[in-house]
């Protein structure tokens, strides 16, 4: 106990007063905090310009044009000529769609026969596709509807029941939560866990490889095995401990103070999320001893760490499915903390998910943070079991 | 040793003893070599499949008649959806929503069959999650290809029962039928989108990391600094010597990243690859000077390190593949016109799905060319100050 004391002191000491190790844990989280959501801050994408290539001509054509500027999605930045021409202009990245209304439209229409019009929407970029999709999709439907509405009607059919004809079976999509499709309120969750685990991972790793880790308690080298195996014990729990202590204050800015900065929805409670925050900081405060006894040197841990965020987000299994991973990158992947607690943070915060409800979230976190804590004991006896000896020799 | 101790100071001399370097240090190795490689491999293992099909939703059945099990089995049918289970309450589907046991929900309403053949219009209701943005989005894709798919049905048979003709009764169902043709990626492979994207993105933070490590290293003392102009013979000459054993590394690493992204992912290149050769060594160029730049302005080696992660680990974000540049704010929009990846992510998308003639293909080579000749010219600058600094201090 004593010796968790002491190492819990020294470890405080030297996170503040190490200027590599301060500013990743503190100042680069506080970087981060204000940087990384800048891209996604007006959550939505809208007005994806189009260009619209009227073969037509007439009234009903300029009338779907207008319906379609009119979504919030999408605007008709053009009206071009021909399809040559608005190629090019998708190949400039002025525009990211043409709508084709073919000659004859009206006529067509006003005949009673189908009417078909082309929407070539750029996928490169996927998110672009689908505003451009979901927009002249919806406008085409009601659109015809009202035109199959009114083609009943003049046939001596009721208006309720010439709507129940044309659609007789609404579908009605109802998103659970984050209704607006935010991207924020999407990624930003997810990310600042992962921004926590990797701040920590660094700081941690490179106070490990930092002189000045080893609390040394009197009683000189010949110390028996089972005091050996207690200050082991003893100085893993310090730092754990002492790290705990400063990444909860970050993890509360991160997960309920910028949340609240950025008007992210939050419908889980505060004291859930805490609770589930505490064995993530720990897994990820032993992993970052693991790492540490792995790469040896600060600017190794610097270095290989640098990149390694991207790979980890995507192994979380939020952006992209686990469920269309290879089996063993999902094996992978629960070895890192930040899947687990993306997983259960996000659910309790955005999804106001219960502790009962991210139980197995909640357990794992515990399982990684002892699994990561042994093996860092482990490394620590094997170095207080060859320090005597180099000691004496 | 004493072959090269002999050989006149130059290009080749810092170029030899740069490889020597690399074979000495273990670390310098693995950054450029094994590091990379793990992290394009472990993002190409995780996006492998490309699509993601047959996403689990669950069905609430509270009809049980012909009609309903009609509409599941459509739902059932679509690529991006499988219902897989049953649930007997709301409660229960949406608890297994938040627990991602299942990505979607069906609810079919009590009296669906009667009510629909009525007139009545029942509402067919179908949950999802937006928070996981993909997932949620492809399961909606899926029930919004599959219900009015069956209702289109109903519509027919609701027609052809007043004796209309099956043809005519389908062209006025839809009197403004659209065809939407994807461009450039028409089955919507992530492959194609997203990992092609973020292999380049994940180089970018290694180069630009990775070399202010290496320049730390001959600048960290004075008397690493003018070793290095010593063997270099001249300041130009010091400079590429250093850099070109990274750039040949690194870009040997982007073609392994391509070669299996267009031999085993059939990835489609249907530009000139010329161009899309040229663009990658330009961006490797830039993002080595940029890395080069932060060593020979911050100092230790470490700060130089730390303030090249910061610039570039956030970067994916800021190029626009995900959220497009076209939404985001000034400052967002900006920073990514400052990335070098910005540039080359639009170059490659050009040369491999796009396909852009190549009269409209320059901009963003020629802006990557302009990046490096800034960036030399800025690297050259700092570097004449350093020495006129040394000289001015030596004895």
């Amino acid at each position: 106990m004593k010796m968790l004391l002491a190492v819990f002191r020294n470890e405080i000491s030297r996170l503040f007063s190490l200027r590599p190790v301060l500013s990743v844990i503190v100042v680069a989280a506080g970087v981060y905090a204000v940087f990384y959501p800048q891209p996604y801050l007006n959550e939505a994408l809208r007005k994806v310009p189009i260009a619209i290539v009227d073969q037509d001509r007439t009234q009903t054509s300029r009338l779907l044009a207008r319906l379609i500027d009119a979504t919030p999605d999408v605007s008709v930045a053009e009206v071009l000529p021909d399809m040559p021409t608005a190629q090019r202009e998708v190949y400039t990245r002025r525009i990211f769609g043409i709508l084709l209304i073919p000659q004859h439209f009206e006529r067509d229409l006003l005949h009673g026969r189908a009417s078909p019009i082309a929407l070539y929407a750029d996928a490169s970029y996927f998110l672009m596709y689908q505003r451009m999709n979901g927009a002249v999709t919806a406008v085409s439907r009601t659109l015809g509807t009202n035109f199959e509405i009114a083609r009943l009607v003049n046939l001596g059919v009721d208006p309720p029941v010439a709507a129940a004809a044309t659609d007789p079976m609404p579908f009605v999509p109802v998103p659970l939560f984050n209704p607006q499709g935010g991207y924020a309120t999407y990624i930003l969750p997810a990310a600042f866990v992962l921004i926590l685990q990797q701040t920590l991972l660094i700081g941690v790793g490179l106070l490990g490889t930092m002189p000045g880790g080893m609390v040394a308690m009197a009683g000189g080298a010949r110390l028996r095995l089972s005091d050996r195996i207690f200050d082991s014990i003893g100085t893993v729990a310090g730092k754990l401990l002492a790290y705990l202590v400063v990444h909860v204050v970050i993890v509360s800015v991160y997960l309920i103070g910028l949340p609240y900065l950025y008007g992210l929805p939050r419908l889980g409670s505060v004291a859930t999320v805490l609770a589930i925050a505490v064995p993530f900081s720990l897994a990820v405060g032993a992993l970052g001893l693991v790492v540490a006894a792995i790469f040896r040197k600060p600017l190794a841990v610097q270095l290989v760490f640098a990149a390694i965020g991207l790979p980890f987000f995507f192994l979380a299994g939020f952006a992209w499915p686990a469920e269309a991973m290879p089996i063993a990158v999902r094996w992978l992947a629960h070895l890192l903390p930040s899947t687990l607690a993306i997983d259960g943070l996000v659910d309790v915060a955005q999804l106001g998910a219960s502790l009962s409800d991210v139980r197995s979230e909640f357990l794992g976190l515990w399982l990684l943070a002892a699994g990561y804590a042994a093996i860092a004991v482990m490394i620590e006896f094997s170095k207080r079991h060859r320090a005597p000896d180099t000691a004496l020799a | 040793m004493q072959r090269r101790d002999r050989e006149r100071p130059g290009f080749s001399l810092v170029f030899w003893r740069e490889l020597a370097w690399l074979r000495r240090r273990p670390l310098l190795l693995m950054l450029t070599v094994a590091l990379p490689l793990v992290l394009m491999l472990l993002l190409t293992a995780i996006l492998s499949a490309g699509l993601a099909t047959r996403l689990p939703i669950a069905v609430l059945d509270l009809d049980g008649s012909e009609l309903s099990r009609s509409v599941i089995r459509a739902v059932d049918a679509t690529p991006d959806t499988a219902a897989v289970l049953h649930v007997a309450e709301l409660s229960e589907g949406r608890h297994l929503i938040v627990a991602r046991k299942i990505r979607g929900l069906l609810l079919l309403p009590r009296n669906l069959e009667r009510d629909v053949f009525a007139g009545r219009r029942p509402e067919v209701v179908f949950f999802y999650n937006t928070q996981t943005f993909t997932v949620g989005n492809l399961v909606l894709r899926g029930a919004n290809a599959a219900i009015p798919t069956v209702a289109a049905g109903i519509r027919i048979s609701l027609r052809t029962a007043e004796g209309q003709p099956v043809e005519e009764a389908q062209a006025a169902i839809t009197p403004i039928p659209l065809q939407t043709h994807a461009l450039f990626n028409s089955t919507l492979n992530y492959v194609h989108f997203l990992l092609a994207a973020l292999l380049p993105a994940v180089l970018q933070t290694v180069v630009v990391t990775t070399m202010a490590y290496a320049v730390g290293l001959d600048v960290e003392t004075r008397h690493r600094f003018a070793v290095l102009r010593r063997l270099g013979g001249g300041l130009l000459p010091a400079m590429f010597g250093k850099m070109l054993p990274y750039t040949i590394l690194f870009l040997s690493m982007l073609g392994v990243a391509d070669a299996v992204l267009f031999k085993v992912l059939e990835l489609p290149l249907r530009g000139e690859p010329v161009v899309l050769v040229l663009a990658g060594f330009m961006f490797v160029l830039a993002c080595q000077f940029i890395g080069a730049l932060l060593a020979l302005l911050l100092r230790p080696v470490a700060a130089a390190v730390s303030i090249a992660t910061l610039l570039t680990a956030p970067a994916f974000g800021f190029m626009g593949i995900g959220f497009p540049r076209l939404g985001m704010n000034h400052f967002a929009y900006g920073y990514g016109e400052l990335l070098p990846g910005t540039w080359y992510l639009m170059a490659r998308i050009d040369q491999t799905i796009r396909g852009t003639p190549i009269d409209l293909s320059w901009k963003p080579v020629l802006v990557l060319t302009g990046f490096v000749i800034v960036l030399v010219i800025l690297t050259a600058l700092r570097v004449l100050a350093m020495r006129r600094h040394i000289q001015g201090d030596g004895p």
